[in-house]
């Protein structure tokens, strides 16, 4: 779900050329997503209230599941997830509000480094965060080794305290964006008007408040969204800490033996149902967002000099913000790693040491060394990108191409409601689904290998990468095109020479998004990595899980500063290898 | 038609039609141009002068009809020739520059697929950049440059293909009053000379007048009169064309008597015992119901005291730099507009208003289709 929440311009342009194409192409793609999407999904869910239809008990239509998902545990997590996320969504958006304002529209110190910091979050998987504030906090860790003392903090974190923190961290960027959006869209004209009107401050404020009220109300349906279908917490922070959350649930129904696919397809329709409703919200509201926002009269948005003293407080308050949600994590993660014993109680003081980042790639525990799992993460993550990527521009192209036609409405509502499929879902789908001996035997057997991991980690990417497309891919005026051909450019030229160059930043980018999130990605990677092939999370969970914790936070850390070097190498060949102009046009600035 | 002509594209376009869904944006529209010809096609939004360009060009295919462009037949019914290899150039409403590309880079477009060497397409690059007069901007992107210099910048690049027909498509309407009088003057001067036959849509009377060799207007998808523009002012087929092309006044009247030679005496509503003579496209008979449409250079102001005229009240004038136009009141709700005077006549004062007949006629107001 993640970048979907990134959707920079959702106007569609409607191109002028309504083209009707009851394509070859068109029922491609939808056998695509078909086997990628929707049958995995639908079938799982099926199972909660018909468990016979797959042959997983005696009942064509039961209830007994759902009195069972909510009767139990299982129900205290499907709870525990609602008010969590209702508390982490309020929290993160007042919370970006605050900073979003103060970045966009003051001269809070350190703007640059606070919007590069936002990305960062935003790459940052919950379950590293959550590591890197247990090896802060716990007994005989990071922090110990720097000579605080927060043995106190300790206990409260481990609870629905720490997973809030964490969660609104997590769910802290995506809010951020959204109302960015809308408050850098909102020229100076309307508090002006208010002003020269007769109104004061507050009263100044009042007035234009409704106009951002489309990103906010947005903002707050995305991180709710967010924060429902999150696994890493509930994996780390919420299993340890005895505070179940439903995907933890959920993994949890079909990791038991024997594994109860009807339950965990109850608190699976549970979370997708929850995390609908927002999402649609979201992308209702992002499109009437007109008041000012696309206007192409609004001026460039006023920054307001804060005096002095306001602005050393202010830019400690971001500062605080960002050393909670960023600092800690990043800081107790390296720390931790360097701390020799790190968390055992037995040894007798804290000592630093290296010997986690030579244990790496020399293990002593399980045989696995961080080296094998990492390069495979690292082909995950090229071909999972790559794949995503390219079907996605097919995917948005066919979404803004025939504005109103019942082929971009089905397709618009199907990557909405595929937005709101959490990755552990899609995961335990493709287990029962590509289970299936129908499947198996007669359209293919992938059961237990990479290829079936790859395909639900692109499965999972494209719905929100394409949603993330669509907006830029929206803006391009369909003339660019038209005079590249009419020009004497042939269809291949005139893509390659007009569109690529306008869309070859926000392509880069997504790239690096699906890029890091799939080196990260947990949920589907611990439900679906084949044996012996352990995509570099799941080793490191495996290794925090065998009582090896130095040397699962050094390769937390090793694989953070992977994906940040990537990140780098690719955002520095994009700007050697490409043309001045390529680089010109940002994706909101593909109008010429 | 000047210029040379040896470059330029025959292009003819046979009962050429578009639907959109249930939408019939084209129907059945048939026009020949010959080579070297400045034509324009006017209509209002919807007429689908856009949609007959978009087919033209090869962005749109035609739902039936067919497009020949230089003998060859580009759009039919088992044809359609893509874009690229129509050999035709296209200015668009929206310059539809590429922001990624400098100037230059923009204007040379087109010459990447041409036989030139490198040397010459970078002659051939400057030489354009000069003649519309931004050689100094080759290396900007067109976010930085103003409008006007953005339409140059797509002039010159459809002026770059050197091919045989070249498509307008609104190209002044995004520019202010100014800068458009100096464009328009540029594209008729460079088409001209580049020999290319030129199509060119506009709504802008004014503009079409000015550029065309010939005019087509378009209504509702079809192509209601095709002419010179002379006679397309002083001979419009149909109501629509007469008030398209810009009246000064349209009064309902009935004909007094016929007088030969497609003119009929008709009775001004406003001035029973005034009447005027005026033309007419079809035969007339003796008090039957019609409009009397008046262009505004066939009426003229005089002091009320002149023995000629109706009388009539100015009711609002304004200043256009070369003198004075005028809205006059002839009657109870009835008046006139635009009415041109070198000199200034005050709001309320009494004048006489004359009429000069070769610039009035008369038909049927409902008549949308030209017999």
């Amino acid at each position: 779900m993640a970048i979907a929440a990134l959707e920079t311009v959702p106007t569609v342009v409607p191109p002028s050329t309504p083209r009707r194409r009851g394509s070859l192409g068109g029922i491609l793609i939808w056998i695509v997503l078909t086997l990628l999407i929707i049958a995995p999904v639908v079938c799982f869910l099926i199972l909660g209230v018909s468990p016979r239809a797959f042959q997983q008990g005696s009942q064509w239509f039961t209830l007994q599941y759902v009195r069972q998902a909510f009767s139990s545990y299982s129900g205290q997590g499907i709870f525990n997830s609602l008010w969590v996320s209702t508390l982490v969504a309020v929290l993160s958006v007042s919370l970006a509000t605050a900073l979003s304002w103060l970045i966009h529209r003051t001269n809070v110190g350190g703007r640059r480094f606070w919007a590069v910091a936002m990305w960062l979050l935003l790459m940052m998987p919950t379950w590293m965060m959550t590591l890197g504030w247990s090896d802060l906090l716990q007994p005989f860790g990071a922090a110990q080794a720097l000579g605080w003392d927060t043995h106190w903090f300790y206990g409260e974190f481990f609870g629905p305290l720490g997973i809030v923190i964490v969660l609104t961290s997590a769910a802290l960027p995506f809010a951020y964006f959204i109302v960015s959006a809308g408050l850098q869209g909102l020229g100076p004209e309307y508090e002006d008007a208010a002003r020269i009107h007769g109104a004061g401050p507050v009263r100044s404020l009042r007035t234009i408040l409704p106009i951002i009220a489309p990103a906010l109300v947005s903002a707050l349906a995305i991180a709710f969204a967010e924060t429902m279908s999150d696994f890493g917490v509930a994996f780390t922070l919420g299993y340890h800490s005895h505070f179940p959350l439903a995907t933890y649930m959920l993994f949890n129904a079909i990791s038991n033996f024997p594994a109860n696919f009807s339950v965990a397809a109850v608190i699976a329709a549970v979370l997708i149902i929850s995390t609908i409703p927002p999402i649609v919200l979201q992308s209702h509201v992002m499109r009437k967002r007109s008041f000012a926002v696309l206007s192409g009269r609004t001026r460039a948005p006023r920054r307001r000099e804060l005096a002095r003293g306001s602005r050393v407080v202010a830019t400690a308050g971001v500062s605080l913000v960002f050393f909670v949600a960023l600092g800690v994590p990043i800081l107790g993660a390296v720390i931790g790693s360097l701390v020799k014993n790190l968390g055992i109680d037995s040894a007798t003081g804290v000592h630093f040491t290296l010997i986690y980042y030579t244990q790496i790639f020399h293990p002593s525990i399980t045989g696995n060394s961080l080296g094998a799992p990492l390069l495979l993460s690292d082909q995950l993550g090229l071909v999972v990108a790559t794949g995503t990527g390219v079907l996605a521009v097919i995917l948005a192209r066919r979404l803004v191409a025939n504005p109103g036609s019942w082929s971009q409405r089905v397709t618009d509502v199907f990557l909405l409601g595929s937005v709101a499929v959490p990755g552990v879902v899609l995961g335990v789908g493709y287990i029962f689904f590509y289970n299936l001996s129908f499947i198996s035997h007669n359209v293919v057997n992938i059961y237990k290998t990479l290829p079936l991991l790859i395909l639900a980690l692109i499965a999972n990417a494209v719905p929100g990468q394409t949603r993330f497309m669509a907006g830029p891919v929206s803006q391009i005026q369909p003339s660019l095109g038209e005079a590249a051909r009419v020009h004497g450019a042939g269809r291949i030229r005139a893509w390659r020479t007009t569109n690529l160059p306008l869309m070859s930043r926000v392509l880069l980018w997504g790239w690096l998004l699906t890029f890091t999130k799939t080196i990260a990605e947990l949920a589907i990677s611990q439900i679906l990595y084949p044996p012996s092939q352990e995509p570099a999370s799941v080793s490191i969970q495996s290794y925090l899980a065998n009582y090896d914790p130095g040397t699962g936070t050094a390769m937390t850390v090793l694989t953070l500063f992977e994906m940040l070097a990537i990140i780098a190498i690719a955002l520095g060949v994009y700007r050697l290898v490409t043309p001045n102009g390529w680089r010109r046009v940002g994706w909101s600035g593909v109008r010429s | 038609m000047n210029g040379s002509t040896s470059r330029a594209a025959q292009v003819s376009m046979n009962a050429l039609g578009k639907l959109f869904g249930d939408k019939r944006a084209l129907d059945d529209v048939s026009i020949d141009v010959e080579p070297g010809t400045f034509l324009v096609l006017l209509g209002p939004s919807g007429s689908g002068k856009t949609t007959l360009l978009r087919c033209l060009a090869g962005i749109e295919r035609p739902s039936n009809g067919t497009i020949t462009i230089g003998g060859n037949v580009v759009a039919g019914p088992k044809t359609f020739v893509p874009p690229e290899r129509r050999g035709l150039a296209m200015v668009f409403q929206d310059y539809a520059l590429w922001p990624h590309l400098s100037v230059r880079k923009n204007v040379a477009y087109p010459l990447a697929t041409s036989s030139l060497a490198k040397s010459e397409r970078s002659k051939r690059c400057d030489d354009l950049l000069e003649r519309v007069g931004i050689s100094h901007l080759g290396g900007r992107f067109p976010n930085e440059l103003s409008g006007g210099e953005q339409q140059r910048v797509a002039l010159a690049r459809a002026l770059a293909a050197d091919v045989g027909l070249i498509l307008f498509d609104e190209p002044l309407s995004n520019l202010d009053a100014d800068r458009r009088e100096q464009l328009r003057i540029e594209i008729a001067t460079l088409t001209r000379e580049a020999g290319a036959t030129a199509l060119y849509i506009t709504h802008d009377q004014s503009e079409a007048f000015a550029l065309a060799d010939q005019i087509g207007v378009l209504n509702q998808g079809r192509l209601v009169q095709f002419d010179t523009p002379e006679n397309i002012y002083r001979h419009p087929t149909t109501a629509f064309v007469a008030r398209f092309t810009g009246v000064s006044g349209e009064f309902p009247v009935k004909v007094l008597s016929e007088k030969g030679g497609s003119r009929v005496v008709v009775a001004l509503p406003f001035a029973s015992s005034h009447t005027i003579e005026a033309s007419s496209i079809e035969r007339l008979e003796p008090h039957a119901d019609v409009s009397l449409f008046v262009r505004a250079s066939g009426v003229s102001l005089g002091p009320p005291a002149n023995d000629e005229g109706v009388r009539g009240v100015i009711r609002d004038v304004a200043f256009n730099g070369r003198g004075y136009d005028h809205v006059v009141d002839v009657g109870e709700g009835f008046s006139l507009t635009k009415i041109f005077a070198p000199l200034r006549f005050d709001r309320g004062r009494n004048v006489k208003v004359c009429f000069d007949s070769s610039a009035c006629f008369v038909m049927d107001p409902t008549r949308e289709v030209s017999q």
